[in-house]
């Protein structure tokens, strides 16, 4: 049997990578306005091949405890999930300095459906933008670590990057998008700033309509 | 803080960067003044220097990306206003990194990010990679470049995990050697071109070392010069004349105070200014 997997993992303490890219994306990019928050993970998504769903994430479960190039259980959480589709968790951060946690995503996208869709109207809007590199190589050699180890489960068609989870405030889904392009791809000095499109891409692995802001809890950090 | 540049080479210190005392010193040894220079000074008293130097290291930790958050910095409107204006700007290593970023380099389209120093590709390893590699000097109007002939090989450190030029514009390419903007190329100790690792320590796309801009006036290198400026930091091992040059000094303190192979990018400075060269 064939299963979707992924792999979802982010540091326990606070993350200061996203902690720059939200500083960076408010303050030199101007998107004070849209920007209402903003998660970073590490991303691997495989297609496996088991007994059933619930054996084959067990198995790779034991494995990746087992090596970290996936995890390193002093410094990350990790989730993982079975079945195409899926928007990000929402793990809990161990500790909180202080920055407002992002919104929880809605339930997971239908697997026929492929990723959900907010509809279209004033409101806010979650985006898991998967960034890999253009090159491959990498990618499969993460398979061929699992494949190694793993016993009665095999993982191909390996994808591996960063999600960048973007919650943006916008009148509809595609002008939210629109804003999410400009944050994520640089062009310019001016514009862009999650990946360079000269050896990385992007694809929206999920879209979330996000429940009404709250506004003392979702206002971006300015610090 | 600074409050006269006037006539010194500006090195820019954002928070992360490690080599801004080194570039200073290796400016001072052809006798030019150089000062260090805040990130968050104010950028006006930029108007002045001579120059600029972008040096190494890891500006904000490379969060997200090696050199991008440094290249939204306000301090860039003012290097690139600079540049335009002709005055010289080096970048080495996580400064070629925003100067890349910025679209200062190849600044064939203005501010347009056209290029990417990407992760390192190399033969059975991956990830930081430090060593020393040969560079020939290629025919270009580049200003950093001009104290060496044509074909000159250069030894020189290299010490980067994101050291890779490469562009998804096969035309921005074309367009960076009809202008002669590729100054330095990876090459063997006999300064032949050979594509693989390791004469090519990360794949880069043409071997491709160092980028000016169209001009000449900015210079975007991986290897660090300033990390052999002085005869004593050529290692004693390595080939070639230089290698030669350094085993026969060894033991006498003053003759490692001579020149090194990578002195001349900052000997050029002097050059602007109708220096002794």
């Amino acid at each position: 049997m064939k299963t979707q997997v992924q792999l979802w993992v982010r540091l326990k303490v606070i993350d200061l990578v996203t902690q720059t890219a939200r500083s960076t994306l408010i303050e030199k990019l101007n998107f004070a306005d849209a920007l209402r928050g903003i998660t970073h993970y590490w991303y691997w998504g495989m297609e496996a091949e088991g007994a059933d769903a619930k054996s084959v994430l067990a198995e790779i479960d034991r494995v990746i405890r087992l090596d970290s190039a996936f995890t390193n259980q002093n410094k990350h959480l990790y989730r993982l999930t079975a079945g195409s589709g899926q928007v990000l968790g929402d793990l809990p951060l161990e500790k909180d300095f202080g920055v407002p946690a992002v919104p929880s995503p809605g339930p997971a996208a239908d697997a026929a459906k492929g990723p959900s869709r907010g509809t279209a109207g004033t409101g806010l809007f979650a985006f898991d933008c998967l960034v890999r590199e253009r090159r491959r190589d990498r990618e499969a050699g993460f398979a061929e670590r699992l494949n190694a180890r793993l016993k009665g489960t095999k993982v191909s068609d390996m994808k591996h990057g960063e999600v960048w989870r973007l919650i943006v405030g916008a009148p509809s889904e595609k002008a939210a998008l629109g804003d999410v392009e400009k944050m994520l791809v640089s062009r310019s000095r001016r514009e862009g700033l999650l990946l360079n499109p000269h050896y990385q891409e992007y694809e929206i692995i999920a879209t979330t309509r996000v429940e009404a802001e709250k506004p003392a809890a979702s206002e971006p950090s300015k610090g | 803080m600074n409050s006269s540049l006037e006539g010194a080479v500006a090195i820019i210190q954002f928070p992360g960067v490690n080599c801004e005392y080194e570039s200073a010193a290796a400016a001072r040894s052809v006798g030019f003044e150089a000062a260090i220079f805040r990130w968050n000074e104010d950028p006006r008293l930029l108007d002045d220097c001579a120059g600029v130097i972008l040096p190494g290291g890891f500006s904000y930790q490379d969060r997200i990306r090696a050199g991008v958050v440094a290249a939204k910095d306000r301090i860039m409107d003012a290097v690139t206003e600079l540049a335009r204006r002709g005055k010289p700007v080096l970048g080495i290593c996580n400064g070629a990194q925003v100067l890349v970023e910025s679209g200062l380099i190849p600044g064939i389209h203005w501010e347009k990010v056209d290029l990417a120093l990407a992760p390192n590709v190399m033969a059975d390893r991956e990830g930081y990679y430090c060593t020393w590699v040969h560079l020939r000097k290629e025919k270009s109007a580049c200003f950093w470049t001009r104290s060496y002939l044509d074909g000159a090989i250069i030894p020189i450190p290299i010490a980067h995990a994101e050291g890779r030029f490469v562009t998804e514009d096969a035309l921005v390419l074309d367009e960076m050697k009809k202008n002669n903007q590729i100054a330095l190329r990876y090459c063997d100790a006999w300064g032949v071109v050979v594509e693989s690792f390791p004469v090519n320590p990360n794949g880069s796309a043409d071997n491709i070392a160092g980028v000016s801009n169209r001009e000449g006036n900015v210079l975007a290198m991986m290897p660090h010069p300033e990390r052999a400026t002085w005869l004593r930091q050529v290692p004693e091992d390595l080939g070639g004349r230089w290698g030669e040059r350094r085993r026969s000094a060894a033991g006498e303190a003053a003759r490692m105070e001579d020149e090194g192979p990578a002195r001349a990018f900052f000997a050029a400075l002097l050059d602007g200014k109708g220096g002794a060269r």
